[in-house]
């Protein structure tokens, strides 16, 4: 017989992210009955509570449970020892965030208060050289000599007419996107293949990776823009919308944004742009529609706090209030200019330093749930197919087995290699 | 100075046990008891363990020994209103509600037979009516009616005082005082059904074939509802599938914290009652941990052997209704295979908690109870039976005769 050792230190480290109570469970399995996403297959949570008190480290962070539960709170709710699962999975997801990617001291500065000045700092020294570089400071803030300063009207990289604010933002964030998709890439390949490996699902079944993406992502991306599962969770209701809203206003802005940038960078129609172009105007309503999300994303948590459905840990707080830093600090800039007030330039550049912050956190951050969330759904529309196929085949199985009884094991397949869809940012 | 009477508040099972003992070692009782009838939870089951006698067997016993023992004073209908005094000598004030049937009745039954008024019957859960003017149950004691004059129809009490031939209907008896002076009190005011309205998630109330256990029991009962006979409400059907939903409110923070101890046998002895109806009778018992409590273990096997007992390690935390078929669908995650179950059966019934009929109850001064409402043992006051912890019949009469000695050492010290 097998035997089990507990894995004290991650039972600890479980504790400590804010799963303090997943020892007060009893494994009665309220939750997973309660619990209006769990499906009859491979229902949650009470089995990642089980290996949580273990501290079964791998096979829980390469759970795609994990990411298939939205916190709606209905498990917490009901649960009868007040061992909280919706929080317990939301402790273990942080912790996945971790474990998933590199540069882990990142992770670190993101997820712990003390951390924040320094994410900031960062954010502040990138934002500032770039801008010093290539625009001798920020202007009407400082002028900073003691960089080399790139001060032209127009520079000809190639075929590209750039001028110096353009590239003082294309020299901070195109290099951080990049970064930004190698740490998800790699995330997202580690969490797949550990999926696929604690499924056990047959190398026969095993899909390479353009066959997933084109079966199966298309599908998953349609449940994430109509929040369908979101919505299944009864008791998610009132937050299902602002957090849509937010959704949508991070999908409008990324698009404006790239919009802008072939506009600008190849075209050469720099900015700004006039209030009555359509894509100004798109602009602003994402703007709203973000600021609309997350302040209802706000006053909804509150109350859920209040009526005990779930506690939000700093995590959270966290990333609700750098995307709303980042929508105030973009609606006064906007604002400041068409006013043409003195401290446009300056509130211009704390918006990019907390849109930096915001972009740098997608691998470390609750953000990482965008990536990690879709390609969830991505294994459970997958493995959903997988079971049902192997159900199909069992009864010709049963039958090929009794036939040939000395069969040898079938050959570990490679895994599939999915460095997944990339954030929208 | 002391007084050498004891006082045992409830007529159940565990307060007529305490007082009898108490009054065999010649001291003085008074056994007092809100509602009209002693015999408590045990005269509305069906079986009672361990031994499964219907429980005629040991109230009848128990009534003799009331009867014959003249240092018994019983007060029906009584509540305690105030306790002033300490160990020793407490003076202790006790509410009678009028009856409205004197000690002359004989239990003829004429005067019901005219009586047209009805309501609700709360020995069967409201699951049966009674007339205005009623026996509380066929095994009554005092053996005697009781007039609920809220329910008389027009004309009713003119009909049953002309039915009566012993003049034992007095519709203008008035609330009586009496003051008690006891050297020690016995608490045995057992316990409740918890509110399974609370279990908002079980359809109680909501799907009219989700009962509780309790109400089982009535059904079960020669002398409950349906004479007997094991019929789903919605359409008076004999189930042939029924599901049995364990820790319904108890080990449940948001409910009862505690496990109350005799659920999981009281399921499988009501599966061995679906069994006696209908060999073929499919039952699902739905559980987090089947507990048997010391030799009880033994009754698991025997309900596994004479019953059709499928068991599913999973607390139900989900139940909805076919809404033509009024068959209930009942949602558990089965913890051994790991997967979600969805079981469709013709009716549900929640082994609901015991819940100490103090809970949430004004208190006399004096008494002191643990926050879910269980009496807390000081000198002076003791408590036995379910009014203690929840207990089965045996050991609860074990804890009736330890409280009546612990008060006739209080007496005894002075």
């Amino acid at each position: 017989m097998a035997r089990l050792e507990p894995d004290v230190r991650t039972v600890k480290e479980i504790q400590a992210a804010g799963g303090d109570t997943v020892k007060k469970c009893y494994q009665c399995a309220t939750c997973a009955s309660v619990c209006p996403l769990a499906t009859e297959e491979v229902p949650f949570p009470r089995k990642q509570m089980l290996l949580g008190q273990w501290g079964f480290k791998e096979k829980l962070l390469s759970d795609p449970a994990l990411w298939l539960c939205h916190q709606c709170g209905d498990c917490t709710v009901y649960c009868p020892r007040g061992a909280r699962p919706g929080d317990v999975l939301g402790a273990l997801r942080n912790m996945a965030v971790r474990e998933l990617t590199e540069f882990k001291f990142l992770w670190t500065f993101y997820n712990k208060p003390w951390g924040l000045p320094i994410v900031f700092l960062i954010a502040l020294v990138f934002v500032t050289l770039s801008m010093s570089f290539f625009m001798g400071g920020i202007p009407g803030i400082f002028h900073w000599d003691l960089i080399p300063s790139l001060h032209v009207e127009e520079v000809h990289i190639l075929f590209l007419k750039l001028t110096s604010n353009v590239l003082a933002i294309d020299a901070v964030f195109i290099p951080l996107a990049g970064f930004v998709v190698v740490m998800v890439a790699i995330g997202v390949n580690r969490m797949w293949n550990g999926m696929v490996e604690n499924a056990g699902i047959p190398a026969a079944y095993r899909m390479g990776f353009w066959s997933l993406v084109t079966t199966y992502l298309g599908p998953a991306i349609r449940e994430v823009l109509a929040h369908s599962r979101f919505k299944e969770c009864g008791a998610n209701q009132w937050r299902f919308n602002g957090h849509r809203m937010l959704l949508w206003s991070f999908i409008i802005l990324f698009f404006v944004t790239a919009t802008v940038f072939i506009a600008a960078d190849v075209f050469g129609f720099h900015t700004p742009w006039p209030l009555y172009n359509p894509v100004k105007i798109l602009a602003n309503i994402g703007a709203i529609l973000l600021l609309y999300g997350v302040i209802s994303i706000i006053a909804n948590r509150s109350r859920a706090a209040a009526e005990g459905k779930l506690s939000s840990s700093y995590q959270d707080w966290f990333l609700i209030y750098l995307i709303l830093a980042v929508g105030v600090t973009g609606l006064l800039t906007e604002i400041l200019r068409l006013l043409h007030n003195g401290f446009y330039p300056g509130m211009y550049a704390l918006h990019l330093m907390t849109v930096f912050m915001l972009f740098l956190s997608i691998p470390y951050s609750k953000f990482a749930h965008l990536v990690y969330r879709t390609t969830a759904y991505v294994f459970d529309l997958y493995s959903r197919d997988v079971r049902a196929q192997m159900k199909a085949l069992a009864p010709v199985a049963a039958e090929a087995a009794a036939e040939a009884p000395g069969e040898t094991e079938a050959e570990e397949g490679e895994a599939s290699e999915a460095s997944g869809e990339e954030s929208s940012e | 100075m002391a007084y050498d009477k004891i006082l045992v508040v409830g007529g159940g099972i565990s307060g007529i046990t305490a007082a009898v003992e108490a009054a065999e070692m010649e001291y003085d009782v008074y056994l007092v008891e809100k509602e009209p009838s002693l015999g408590g939870r045990v005269a509305q089951l069906r079986y009672y363990f361990p031994k499964l006698c219907p429980p005629t067997c040991g109230l009848e016993m128990n009534y003799r020994r009331i009867k014959t023992n003249p240092r018994i004073t019983v007060y029906t209908m009584a509540t305690v209103k105030n306790i002033s005094g300490g160990p020793g000598n407490y003076r202790v004030t006790v509410e009678i509600a009028p009856r409205y049937v004197n000690e002359n009745c004989t239990a003829c039954g004429e005067c019901e037979k005219v009586c047209q008024g009805e309501r609700d019957n709360a020995f069967d859960f409201g699951r049966s009516k009674t007339k205005a003017i009623y026996l509380p149950h066929p095994m009554a004691f005092p053996m005697r009616y009781v007039l609920d004059k809220s329910a008389l129809a027009d004309g009713d009490l003119d009909r049953i005082m002309q039915a009566c031939k012993y003049n034992a209907i007095d519709p203008n008896m008035q609330p009586q005082t009496v003051e008690l002076e006891v050297g020690a009190i016995i608490w045995a005011t057992g316990w409740k059904p918890y509110d399974a309205r609370k279990l908002d998630n079980l359809g109680y109330g909501r799907f009219e074939n989700v009962i509780t256990n309790m109400e089982m029991e009535r059904l079960a009962s020669p002398n409950g509802p349906t004479g007997g006979k094991i019929l789903r409400p919605s359409d008076q059907t004999e189930p042939r599938t029924v599901a049995f939903v364990q820790c319904a409110g108890s080990r449940d923070e948001n409910h009862l914290p505690y496990c109350s101890y005799i659920c999981c046998l009281a399921s499988l002895k009501q599966s061995l009652y679906l069994a006696e109806q209908n060999q073929d009778t499919e039952i699902y018992i739905f559980y987090i941990d089947i507990r048997t409590p010391g030799r009880y273990e033994k009754f698991l096997r025997r309900a596994q052997e004479e019953a059709r007992i499928n068991f599913i390690k999973g607390k139900v935390a989900k139940i909805e209704e076919d809404p033509g078929s009024k068959d209930l669908i009942v949602t558990a995650e089965d913890t051994l295979s790991g997967k979600k179950v969805e079981q469709r059966v013709n009716m549900v019934v929640l082994a609901t908690g015991m819940q100490p009929s103090l809970a949430g109850m004004e208190l006399p001064a004096g008494v002191r109870v643990d926050e879910n409402g269980f009496v807390e043992i000081t000198e002076g006051m003791y408590a036995c039976g379910c009014a203690r912890m929840p207990l089965d019949v045996m050991t609860s009469n074990e804890t009736a005769t330890a409280a009546a000695l612990k008060a006739i050492q209080t007496i005894v010290r002075g």
